[in-house]
């Protein structure tokens, strides 16, 4: 079990809201947003397509771009501040040095027209590197540790590597310049299920190696289940329930956890216990204003639900905003301390 | 029924200064499928899984080998006559998205197939319209809804559906699925599983089902098959559930202990097997195709090559020759 590191920062994201600006008005696609991500930890968002979550991830860099915007809230990390008031050459220092993106679809963000040691360069040259030669030392140290040859990656195209190999230089890119906080935007998707779980058990153990404070957004539930301490779940521009992974795998409370566990298909247990959840995931422009964002889709819909807003309560570890929880928890208001780190079972 | 027998498939490539090289897609690809039948190919990119679908809906040309329909050889057709039968074979791919034509309303999609069966039929106009929502019914939308929209108005679940209607148009005996619902959201990826299912139970028709993901193959029904492939061979096949919680091959295993398992929910297999990286594809082909990864290999492994067969007195058939029983598989975490 890795043990907080002194070199992991924390995260405090406060109160998070994005909007987009649409014919229809500024719509919000991340509304109200509270996480933690706990120093030396792996933090896992999970959401369907049009849940906010690769918004959310783009906020950690203040690099949601036009028409969107950071309407209000603030994303603290330890050492560096509010990122969300950083701006120009700070922020863009920011990027690289402190919090490393590995961006979805990682294999076709890489130039084509040069080598992958070309454009390491480049991205030693852009943040003022001094010791080039050390910088190509560490990233092929990196390369090597995820079990390539690193001399080999170095000298070759992207083309030359396969879809496992490109995600690790990804992966590389956003580490070699010593940042301790790493977004992972959809790490394996596009990958085949063994160079899946080889990606997953290499991020796992570079993450711990290195003492990262690590933020992963899928859609895939199974790969949050994998890798990450923490689960947290989005719906609608939502945060609806987060707590230890564990914990909230084997007894979801937010209805949409349960549903979203029930329609993924399994390879063992009764088929007919699994069913698809009714309707369809809200997008921007039909995310309801007023009331639960869930309620269309959800099997114990309250009146309340129609024009309330789910209270967010904090149960143990958990933290969940439905009304269905109300009177079991604490009100967010009155919490002081952050989310703790779930008990592992060996 | 359809069946094919030694299939093989070799992809030229073109443009190399160093001349062609030659990348086999299939190597002698044996295949049955009932009426009303489900199949369901699996294995990682590359595999030729894809291929092999296509081939089977007369879609890609093949080396050598036989297919045949009903008992009909397709190359004793004409290529008039194959197409003919061919056409009871529909193909539904991954993306919904680019299946349909943007600039037309769901009307008009199902409308211009509608028209010619129901020349060739000869059947009236106003069957037409019956039959288009008749058939949106069978995919689970409504018609009064879904009629005078455009794709775009439409989400990804309800996209796949209407190409489904859309493919049901012509009456096919055999639909083949292929990664039908890996860009459908997740939680409305097991409506589209039923959907098919249904369609076995209701209309007859089979389904060959291509995917990536394990799991899913067991939704279209449980008295399927499962054909794992890699690199172009079969090395495993037999009842779903038996090579999904049997398996003996171990390529399926290290397919299945790839499987991330949710934790809380489930415990891992205790014998979980992880294959060494893939290797260079331009290694010379001796002996079994997946030694070089395989934890398990032995000097045999290198020097013969394996056939599909019960050897070892396995339910399913299997390519391997130390077939042995591994606990890779989750299984569900007694709940306190």
């Amino acid at each position: 079990m890795p043990v907080t590191d002194k070199r992991a920062p924390g995260v405090r994201i406060s109160d998070l809201s994005v909007v987009y600006r649409t014919g229809a008005g500024e719509l919000p696609a991340v509304r109200g947003v509270d996480l933690e991500l706990v120093p030396g930890t792996i933090t896992g968002v999970v959401g369907e397509s049009g849940s906010g979550k690769s918004t959310l991830a783009l906020s950690m860099l203040n690099a949601v771009q036009p028409p969107g915007r950071i309407r209000s809230g603030s994303v603290d990390i330890d050492g560096l501040g509010d990122v969300v008031t950083l701006g120009g050459e700070d922020l863009r220092k920011t990027r690289g040095r402190h919090v490393g993106y590995v961006f979805q679809a990682a294999q076709n963000s890489l130039n084509p027209l040069k080598t992958i040691g070309k454009q390491l360069l480049d991205l030693g040259r852009s943040h003022e590197v001094d010791d080039l030669p050390g910088l190509v030392k560490e990233a092929r140290s990196l390369l090597d540790r995820m079990g390539l040859d690193g001399a080999r990656v170095l000298d070759s195209y992207q083309h030359e590597l396969s879809g496992g190999m490109r995600q690790r230089v990804g992966i590389m890119l956003a580490l070699v310049l010593n940042a301790h906080v790493v977004v992972l935007d959809e790490p394996t998707t596009a990958l085949d299920m063994i160079t899946q779980a080889t990606i997953l058990r290499i991020i796992r153990e570079v993450h711990e190696e290195r003492g990262l404070t690590t933020l992963v957004i899928t859609h895939d539930l199974g790969v949050v289940a994998e890798i990450a301490d923490r689960l947290a779940v989005m719906y609608g521009g939502r945060l609806v329930e987060q707590g230890p992974t564990r914990e909230v795998l084997g007894a979801p409370r937010h209805p949409y956890t349960r549903g979203l566990l029930q329609a993924i298909p399994r390879l063992v247990g009764d088929i007919d216990e699994a069913r698809a959840l009714p309707g369809r995931p809200p997008t921007l422009g039909t995310i309801p204003p007023d009331g639960c964002v869930f309620r269309e889709r959800c099997d114990v819909r309250m009146d309340v639900c129609e024009t309330g807003e789910p209270p967010v309560l904090t149960i143990g570890p958990r933290i969940v905003a439905c009304h269905t929880a109300a009177g079991e928890g604490e009100q967010k208001e009155t919490v002081t301390t952050g989310p703790t780190r779930g008990e592992e079972q060996a | 029924m359809i069946t094919g027998k030694g299939i093989t498939k070799t992809f030229r490539q073109r443009g190399s200064m160093l001349g062609a090289r030659e990348v086999p897609a299939l190597r002698g690809v044996d295949f049955s499928m009932e009426k009303g039948g489900a199949v369901s190919f699996i294995g990682e990119s590359g595999c030729g899984k894809t291929t092999l679908g296509r081939i089977l809906a007369g879609l890609e040309s093949y080396d050598s080998g036989e297919i045949a329909i009903d008992g009909v050889p397709m190359s004793s057709l004409s290529h008039r006559q194959r197409q003919s039968h061919f056409r009871r074979i529909q193909l539904i791919h991954q993306d919904p998205y680019s299946a349909l034509n943007p600039a037309r309303t769901i009307h008009q999609t199902l409308d211009a197939p509608l028209t010619l069966r129901a020349k060739q039929t000869g059947r009236s106009r106003s069957w037409i319209d019956e039959r288009a929502e008749e058939l949106l019914g069978l995919v689970g939308l409504d018609p009064g809804y879904v009629l005078s929209r455009y794709p775009h108005q439409l989400s990804g679940g309800m996209r796949q559906r209407v190409v489904i209607a859309r493919a049901l148009t012509v009456d096919p005996d055999m639909l083949v699925a292929d990664e039908a619902t890996s860009m459908i959201d997740v939680s409305l990826r097991l409506g589209i599983l039923a959907l098919l299912k249904d369609l076995r139970d209701r209309l007859g028709v089979s389904v060959l089902f291509i995917t990536h993901d394990v799991a899913t193959a067991r939704y279209i029904g449980l008295d399927g098959e499962l054909y794992v492939i890699y690199r172009g061979q079969v090395v495993e096949r037999g009842p779903v559930e038996t090579v999904i919680a049997d398996p003996v091959h171990p390529y399926t295993q290290s397919l299945l202990s790839a499987i991330p398992v949710l934790h809380g929910l489930e415990v891992p297999g205790a014998e979980r097997v992880t294959p060494t990286e893939a290797i260079d594809p331009n290694r010379k082909d001796t002996g079994c195709l997946f030694a070089p990864r395989c934890p398990f290999r032995t000097d045999r492994c290198e020097a013969e090559t394996p056939v599909l067969g019960h050897d070892g007195g396995t339910v399913q058939e299997h390519a391997c020759f130390h077939p042995r029983r591994r606990s890779v598989v989750a299984t569900p975490a007694v709940q306190a």
